[in-house]
This record gives C-alpha cells, sequence and structure tokens, in this order.
C-alpha cells in the first residue's frame, strides 16, 4: 500500500476501528489536489524559464553579435595602425629594435637588417640579441665581446638608465647608438649612421679654422696657436712672429683679374710653407697678409736666415696662367717675450716693424726697435693735435715779402703757414706738412691756406700779390681749380695777384693731368712759380713742359755765394729766365754780400731774412705803401 | 541525561505518552529544561506555559509558536510538543533578551552573547521571534560575543503560514518580540548538529540590483514581486508571502561562489514590489530561483540527522534527543508528505532518539562546510543532545 495512503488510513481511523470516510476521502482528494498544484507549478516553471531561457539566448547572441562587430572594428582599427607603424618603422631613417628583458628581440625594422647586412631569416622576433650580435662580428660590423656588451645594456636598463655610444666600425662607418628601457623591463635601441653628419662637422670645424683658399691655417688658428706659443715658452726660449704682406698684388688683382690673384696666393702659400719648419706655422690673417710663428730659435740669426729666405722666396716670378708676374714682400719680425709679454703686444709689435719696412721699401725686413713704439707714438700725438689744431684754429698764416731788386718796391709776399700748439709752441711746416699729407688733412688745410691769404692779400694795395704754396697732393686733386675760384672769388682778389708756387715734385706723377690742372689755373690769370729750383732732378727740363711765371734759386745756390759755381749758376738762371720771360726770386738773401752778388747776377727778386723775416698780417701791411729808396735798403741793411 | 516527551490537545490536555493525563494533581517532576512548541492560538493565552511550570517548577522553560509541531514520526498543527530533559553533570542558564525590531538585531544577540558567555560555554540553542528580526544579524550578534567554536543552533518561531505574529517565551509566557536561548555549561554534555537542504537551482542567474539589508527590491532591475507572481501563476500568488516558500532564493557572492546561502520570503510588500526574506539579500550578489524536489528533501533530512547523530559520539550514557527545526517552505511544498522527511531523519537517528521539533521561520545552525554559525532557510536542521558519564 501507498505510504502515504497508509498514513491517511490511519489518520480516517483514529480513535476506533470504523474508517471516517468522509475524512479519508477528504484527505485523499487533499493529496490529488496538492499533487496537481504540485503539477502545475513545476510546468509552469519549465515554461517561465524556457521562456526566460530563450530570451537570454537572444541578448546573450545580440552581444555577442554587437562584441563581435566592435571587435572586428577595432582589429580593423589595429590593422590600420599597424600598416601606420609599419610605415613608419620600415622609413625612417635610423634602425629601431624593440628588446624584452631577457635581450631577446621583440621587433625591429628593415634598416636595421640594411645597416649591418643582416639575413631576414635570423633577424627574427625571439632572437637573442648576443646571436644578432655575434653575427654582425663575423660580418665585420661588431667589435668587442658580445656577452659583455649584452650584460652591460642590461646593467643600465635595470637601473633605468639609458645609455648611448659612437661606435666606429671597422668598415670606415660611425654610428651612433641609443638605448632607452621601457616600462616592462625591456629597452628600445636606434642606430644611426653618423658618417656623413661626423664629416660634416670635421669639415666644418677644418674650414672655421683654414683659409679655404690657400687651406692655410686662418687667423683663428693663428691666434689659439700664438696663445698656446706664449703659455709653452720655457725659461731661456724664443719664438719669433713674422707679419708680412704683398706688394703690388692689388696691382695683380686689378690687372689680371681675382682669378689668377687667388691662383698668385695659392702659390705664394706653398711657397711661405715650403720657407719653414714643420713644428713653425705659416697663416693666411688678411687678404694678401699672412702670419708665421717661428718656434724654435736656436740661435737669433734663425729668424733672420727665415726672413730672408721669405723674401727670397716671394720675389721670385711667377707663371700663372700663361700670365707672368712678380710681386714684393714686406716683413715686419717680433720676438717674444723680449718683445711682447702677450700675444696682443707682440702682434702689435710686428705690424709695427711691418710698417717701419715699408718705409724702407718693398723687399725689405725689419726687426720691431723699442723706439719705434716711441716714434709712433708720437706721430700718432702728433696727428690727433693736428685734426684738433684745425678745428680750435691754431693755425696762423704768416708772411715773408719779397723784395724788387730794380725799384725797391715789395711786389708781393710768400704765405707761410704757422702751427702755433698751445704747449709745444710754433711747430714747423717742415715736421706737420707730411703727416697732414698722409691723414688726407692737407686738402682742407690747403684750402683754409688759400682763403686766408686771398682775404689778406685784398687788404694790400693792388699791386701786390700773394704766393702760395702748393704740394704735390693739392696739385693732383681735381678739386684745387674750383677751390682757387673760390677762393679768389670769396676774397674779390682779381686772379693776377695770386701766385702759386710747385716744387718739381709735382711734375713726375701724372705729368698730363699735372700740366692740364696748371694750365686751366694759368687760363685763370694765375701765376705759377717753381720753387726750390735745382734741386730736383730735372729742373731744366720741367721749365721747358711748362710757361712758369717765376722761378725761385734754391737757398743752397744763394748760401754759396760769391762762390764762383754758385755764381755762375745763378747768373746763368737767371738769363735763362730772363730769355723766357720769366721772374727770378733768390731765396735765403741773409747778407748785405749777398745782397749784392744776386742783384749783381740779375736776380729780380729776392726773399730772406736780410730784407725781412715772416711776419703776421699786420705786420705785413705796416710795410706798404712805401716805395723804398735805394738808400732806404742801406739803411735797412744797418 | 533523561528524556521525557509530552504532548497536549485540546480535548486532552497534557499526554506523556501513557494512558493516564497529566495534570496539576501529579507531583512536581525532576527536569532541568523543557521545551515546547505549538501553535500560535494555542500559546498565546501563556496558559499552557503556567501548566508546565506547575509540572516542572524547577526547570528552565523554553518555547515557541511555530509553522507546525514535530514528535517523533509525527507532524500536526493543533497539538503541542514538549520535552522535559534531566541533565545529570551539566549545569544550564537561560537568557533572554527583547527584539523590537529587525535593526536591533546585532544588539540583542550581543546581549543574549554576553548573558551566557562563559569560558566552559558548550553550547547554545536559541528560539527567537520569526517576524521582527533580522536573522543573520541576530546570529552574528551572538557568535561575535561567544566566537565560531561554540556550536549554536535554533530557530525563528513560527505562525502557520499566515505570517502575522510569532511568540516566545523563556522561563515565562510566550510572546512577541522575544529572543530567548539556553547555555549548556560543562565537559559532560555532548552536542551535535545537522544541516541539509534538498532544493535544487533551476533557470537563469540574476543580479540583485537593488535590495537594502533583508528587503530584496529588483532583481536584474525588474521588481522582485513581479518574479514570484509570474512563476506562482495567479492562484497561488495570493496566498503570498506563504507561498513564496515554494521557491526559495539561492544567493551567492559573486567573488565567493561557496557561499551560497538559501532564503526564504517573510513577507511581501505589494507597493513597493518588495520581498522581505529571513536573512540579508546583499546587493550585487547573484540569486537564483530554487524548487523543491520531494525525494531530495527527504533525502536531506536524513543527511542532517546522520551528521548529528555522528557529532555525539560515542560514548554517551542516559538517553539522547534530537531536536529537529525545519523550514516551513518544506512544510508548504510536501503538504502531506512532510512526515516522510521527519521520518527519513528518525531512520538515520535510531527508533531509540526521541525526536522534538517544529517548523520555522529560519533555522540556525553551523554552516555544513563552513562551520561558522548562520541562519538558514528551507533547511532540515537536527540537533542532538546527550551526556557522558561525568
Amino acid at each position: 500500500m501507498h505510504k502515504l495512503f497508509a498514513k491517511q488510513l490511519a489518520k480516517a481511523t483514529r480513535g476506533g476501528k470504523r474508517v471516517d470516510l468522509a475524512l479519508l476521502g477528504e484527505l485523499v482528494a487533499s493529496a490529488y489536489e496538492q499533487s496537481d498544484r504540485d503539477r502545475r507549478r513545476t510546468d509552469r516553471s519549465i515554461s517561465l524559464m524556457i521562456e526566460e531561457l530563450d530570451k537570454l539566448n537572444r541578448s546573450l547572441e545580440l552581444q555577442v553579435e554587437e562584441r563581435t562587430a566592435a571587435l572586428r572594428e577595432r582589429e580593423s582599427e589595429l590593422k590600420a595602425q599597424n600598416f601606420r607603424f609599419d610605415a613608419a618603422l620600415s622609413n625612417m631613417s635610423q634602425a629601431l629594435l624593440l628588446f624584452d628583458a631577457s635581450a631577446h628581440l621583440v621587433i625591429s625594422n628593415q634598416r636595421y637588417m640594411d645597416m649591418y647586412d643582416l639575413p631576414a631569416e635570423l633577424v627574427k622576433p625571439g632572437v637573442a640579441l648576443v646571436d644578432l650580435l655575434n653575427e654582425r662580428k663575423v660580418r665585420g660590423s661588431f667589435q668587442g665581446n658580445p656577452e659583455e656588451y649584452v650584460a652591460k645594456i642590461l646593467a643600465d636598463v635595470a637601473e633605468g638608465k639609458t645609455g648611448s655610444q659612437i661606435a666606429e666600425l671597422p668598415d670606415g662607418r660611425t654610428t651612433f647608438v641609443l638605448y632607452h628601457p621601457i616600462p616592462g623591463g625591456g629597452w628600445v635601441s636606434t642606430h644611426e649612421d653618423i658618417t656623413e653628419r661626423r664629416r660634416a662637422e670635421t669639415q666644418i670645424a677644418y674650414m672655421a679654422r683654414h683659409d679655404s683658399l690657400t687651406e692655410l691655417p686662418n687667423r683663428l688658428s693663428f691666434r689659439e696657436r700664438l696663445a698656446e706659443a706664449f703659455v709653452s715658452l720655457q725659461r731661456d726660449e724664443r719664438r719669433a712672429v713674422l707679419y708680412l704682406d704683398l706688394d703690388r698684388f692689388k696691382n695683380v688683382n686689378d690687372t689680371l683679374g681675382h682669378h689668377i690673384g687667388d691662383e698668385l696666393l695659392k702659390v705664394v702659400a706653398s711657397r711661405l710653407r715650403s720657407c719653414v719648419r714643420e713644428s713653425d706655422m705659416v697663416a693666411r690673417v688678411g687678404g694678401d697678409e699672412f702670419a708665421i710663428i717661428q718656434m724654435h730659435i736656436e740661435q737669433p740669426i734663425d729668424t733672420e736666415t727665415l726672413a730672408r729666405r721669405v723674401c727670397s722666396a716671394i720675389k721670385a716670378p711667377y707663371e700663372i696662367d700663361g700670365h707672368e708676374m712678380v710681386v714684393d714682400t714686406c716683413i715686419g719680425i717680433a720676438i717674444a717675450p723680449d718683445d711682447g709679454a702677450e700675444p696682443n703686444e707682440i702682434l702689435r709689435n710686428a705690424d709695427m716693424a711691418l710698417y717701419g719696412a715699408k718705409a724702407d721699401g718693398p723687399g725689405t725686413y725689419r726687426f720691431f726697435e723699442p723706439k719705434m713704439d716711441a716714434r709712433m707714438r708720437a706721430r700718432r700725438e702728433l696727428e690727433i693735435a693736428l685734426r684738433k689744431a684745425f678745428a680750435a684754429g691754431q693755425f696762423e698764416l704768416h708772411y715773408q715779402p719779397f723784395l724788387n731788386l730794380r725799384d725797391g718796391t715789395i711786389p708781393g709776399v710768400e704765405a707761410l703757414l704757422r702751427w702755433n700748439h698751445p704747449e709745444r709752441g710754433m711747430i714747423p711746416p717742415a715736421e706737420f706738412i707730411p703727416v697732414a699729407e698722409e691723414i688726407g688733412l692737407i686738402f682742407p688745410l690747403g684750402e683754409w691756406v688759400l682763403r686766408q691769404a686771398c682775404a689778406d692779400a685784398a687788404c694790400w694795395p693792388d699791386n701786390t700779390s700773394v704766393a702760395v704754396n702748393l704740394s704735390p697732393t693739392q696739385v693732383m686733386s681735381k678739386s684745387l681749380v674750383p677751390v682757387v675760384i673760390s677762393a679768389l672769388a670769396a676774397a674779390g682778389l682779381p686772379a693776377h695777384r695770386l701766385e702759386l708756387e710747385i716744387t718739381e715734385s709735382v711734375l713726375m706723377h701724372n705729368t698730363e693731368s699735372t700740366l692740364a690742372t696748371l694750365h686751366r689755373l694759368k687760363q685763370l690769370g694765375v701765376k705759377i712759380s717753381m720753387d726750390d729750383f735745382g734741386t730736383g732732378y730735372s729742373s731744366l727740363s720741367y721749365l721747358r713742359s711748362f710757361p712758369f711765371d717765376k722761378i725761385k734759386i734754391d737757398r743752397c745756390f744763394i748760401s754759396g755765394l760769391p762762390n764762383g759755381d754758385s755764381a755762375a749758376i745763378v747768373q746763368a738762371v737767371a738769363g735763362l729766365a730772363k730769355n723766357l720771360n720769366m721772374v727770378t726770386t733768390a731765396e735765403g738773401v741773409e747778407t748785405q754780400q749777398q745782397l749784392d752778388e744776386v742783384r749783381k747776377l740779375g736776380c729780380t727778386e729776392l726773399q730772406g731774412y736780410f730784407f725781412s723775416r715772416p711776419c703776421p698780417a699786420r705786420d705785413i701791411l705796416a710795410m706798404f705803401p712805401r716805395r723804398l729808396e735805394k738808400p732806404a735798403i742801406t739803411a735797412l741793411a744797418s | 541525561m533523561r528524556t521525557e516527551q509530552l504532548s497536549w490537545s485540546k480535548p486532552t490536555g497534557w499526554h506523556n505518552g501513557s494512558t493516564s493525563p497529566l495534570n496539576g494533581s501529579t507531583s512536581p517532576r525532576n527536569a532541568n529544561l523543557v521545551l515546547y512548541f505549538g501553535a500560535r492560538e494555542a500559546l498565546a493565552s501563556g496558559s499552557r506555559y503556567h501548566e508546565l511550570r506547575a509540572m516542572f517548577p524547577d526547570a528552565h522553560i523554553m518555547g515557541c509558536s511555530t509553522g507546525g509541531q514535530i514528535s517523533n514520526d509525527d507532524v500536526t498543527d493543533d497539538e503541542i510538543f514538549a520535552a522535559a530533559l534531566s541533565f545529570d553533570h551539566t549545569p544550564l542558564r537561560l537568557a533572554s533578551a527583547p527584539a523590537p525590531d529587525a535593526a536591533h538585531s546585532h544588539a540583542c544577540g550581543e546581549a543574549i552573547g554576553r548573558a551566557l558567555a562563559a569560558d566552559d560555554l558548550a553550547g547554545v540553542f536559541v528560539l527567537s521571534d520569526g517576524l521582527n528580526i533580522n536573522g543573520s544579524k541576530l546570529v552574528a550578534g551572538i557568535t561575535s560575543i561567544i566566537g565560531n567554536a561554540v556550536p549554536l543552533t535554533g530557530g525563528l518561531a513560527g505562525d502557520g503560514a499566515r505570517f502575522e505574529e510569532t511568540l516566545v517565551g523563556g522561563d515565562c509566557p510566550p510572546k512577541n518580540h522575544a529572543v530567548t536561548a539556553v547555555g549548556f555549561y560543562g565537559s559532560a554534555i555532548r552536542i551535535g548538529h545537522g544541516t541539509a537542504g534538498g532544493w535544487d537551482e533551476f533557470g537563469p542567474r540574476r543580479s540583485v540590483t537593488r535590495s537594502v539589508g533583508n528587503v530584496l527590491y529588483e532583481l536584474d532591475g525588474e521588481p522582485a514581486l513581479d518574479l514570484y507572481e509570474r512563476y506562482l501563476g495567479e492562484d497561488e500568488a495570493k496566498g503570498l508571502p506563504g507561498t513564496g516558500l515554494l521557491f526559495p532564493l539561492l544567493v551567492r557572492d559573486p567573488a565567493r561562489p561557496q557561499t551560497a546561502l538559501v532564503r526564504t520570503i517573510l513577507a511581501v510588500d505589494r507597493e513597493a514590489r518588495s520581498l522581505t526574506f529571513a536573512g540579508d539579500v546583499p546587493q550585487g550578489w547573484v540569486a537564483q530561483l530554487m524548487r523543491g524536489n520531494f525525494d531530495r528533501l527527504a533525502a536531506g533530512s536524513a543527511d542532517a540527522a546522520r551528521q548529528a547523530r555522528a557529532g555525539l559520539g560515542g560514548e554517551t550514557t542516559g538517553d539522547e534527543v534530537a531536536l529537529l527545526v525545519s523550514c516551513i517552505g518544506r512544510r508548504l511544498l510536501m503538504g502531506q508528505r512532510t512526515s516522510d522527511e521527519v521520518e527519513a531523519a528518525g531512520m538515520e537517528l535510531g527508533a531509540g532518539m526521541p525526536r522534538l521539533g517544529f517548523y520555522s521561520y529560519g533555522e540556525i545552525s553551523p554552516h555544513a562546510t563552513s562551520g561558522v554559525c548562520e541562519l538558514h532557510n528551507q533547511t532540515m536542521t537536527v540537533t542532538t543532545l546527550a551526556e557522558v558519564a561525568g
């Protein structure tokens, strides 16, 4: 019997033998109902579960679809990304490698294989660095111990250090290798071929220190070497600096062109190189300027020997491109440590010595003398003083009158420039005129003299003239004529009252243009006198070249009177002048006897202390308007 | 130890199995501890307590209302079953604490724990209000004081399938909002325990998307009550919360899958569409519906009984007793066949071991695998008591 039914029966029979059928029925029916409920519940559960699982499935499928789509998109993005990376990696100029923490290759690019000529089968992910290096060693692109090298990198990477090295490969290339740790324990390394860069750098460094034309060290190198030479100077040791430039180089450049000029410099450079020792230095420090450092001097004569050798080397003729030419040189020499305690001083003094050598003429050399320095300094001081003087109006014109030997009148005066230096007092023109010419001050000074002289003369009687000295520089200048015209006009002085005195040296250079100027002046009405007649080389021939108005016989002939030779010359010149319709003036008459002589010999005028010293303008005025009688002359003489 | 089983029914009053009834005229008997379980209506007046008190003046008397009582192979609704235990060498102490509401459950447990704590505490048997308590928190509160080494067993009182009011009494007439516990001391007592289920999870895993403590609002974003109404169907849904017991919930912490717990519905809120469970249903956990399989339920009871029997060891002297606390949900499912599980348990425990128990709203017992005491639902838990020679 079913266990449950037995229980139900027992329950329905409780308390007696009779079965309570109603109760039993209830219990049984209730059990059936419960069973039904149970079954329905189970069925419902199953259906619901199926439904839910279905829904879940569909939702999962949808999710999977979406995920798959997303993944596919991601994949194509990654593909594109990879493609880009690949392109970048393949085309970058450096070789790139990525290693993991155990020094095995993860990524490499084509450049790496190309750079070291490694086979593709070797350079694969997973290969050990040490194997790559061994292969490179075999192929000759790696020197050293591969194991040690790898160990070093691993040690550095472990400390997070970035490392780099420049490797000179056995095949002549230079590479720059950089390795950089990455998070996670590996590292990235890049290799760059810097051979060209290195070469360029070396080249630049060379070019910075060498003259590109002659390949000699340049000024910068020279200065450096000089400084070194000083530093390394031992006691009792001497070194010499020779400064030289080429004479007439400018000519070559101007006449034959820069190309020939450049070739010439190259030949000069090589000749200089052959003059010096291995330990010496030849440098090109300027356009046509060179310098030599003579490092070892056994005897003082060694430097002189070198200088002579250089001179003759340079002087030897050149043939360039079928052209023959010669150049010369001047050399200035300074010796360390005597002539200078440090480079700048030595250079300055060598330069001064060169300046001095130039004064001696081409093909010469000069050693620095301490006096040179003093002289230079004095000259420079004079220069400065001159410029100041002009601005400060320290110049004065003094006038020395001529005396007409026929009628005792004063036909005119010579203007003489005086410089009234506030400290030094009167400085004679012989001292400052050459300096003025050198510094170009002669033009403004000369103009001032003309204007002042004309202005002063305008105050004097109409029949008096003023004579102004001109230097060759002034005569060669194109501005002379306009200046003269302007000075005359400003003073209101008639041209015939102006005399211009020139020495024969004026006619030595640029004769054509000089003559043209002189003729032009003569056309204006100005008178031209030849000064210091008889002192030059060809006074007579110059007389022929131009119609002078006056000849001034130099004092050297007058001072010799009444000596026979001098008298003869004076007489001859006076007669010559007379025939050529020129006035003669005897310069430097200082005694009565000389006066009588020159008159006897036929001179027209005289000038000299005997008659009058040069004096300021106001004093001259006092001399006019007397007409001097002969007795007056005698009176003057006493 | 000696065990005497008693029962009470309305027509016959108190019986102990012999033909003559027990009444106030009988001389007082010796017992240290009397346990009694009955329907709420039968206990509400308090008279039964007083009667027991008269019969056992020196004993601790504790009992509660139920969803059905067990005595040996019988399961009834209308009778009161009791057992009087006389321990020879085991001191006892009774502790009670009020349970005003679920929020105070932990504190309540702590109070019980403090009252019973001692170095020689060997075990605790607790009966708690079934509706105004958070069983998990109560258990946690007690074990926070007595530790995990002391076996803690017991159950939550029931109220048939009504879920309206439960009564618990410890040395006093049973009342609501109460928790009472007895502590066993000394080294003579032997306590065995076992717990087993027999419910199978089925269907999709659902996520607890909104819950607060033991109140479940939403599963997978859907109101929890909707799910249950669907599965119960229109007719049975009307019987919520009682019928909710047919589909307990298996809850699991997704980070620790082995901590699976079965949870029973205690109440429903038709407006909030929420379900209140006898224990916590933490948000973020995974839940699955379960259904009962008769054969497995019975096998489960047998399993629990086996575990409890084994826990006694072999050296006990005198009588033994088994206290069975089974879940109202099992009774609801099995209906007339509920006794199958009680019989199955009996088979394992042996004919000589008297059995007393009740159908509760929650079972308290150490977890079969973790050993940590927890509130269980839908289980049969068995506690065995015996003494060894002193």
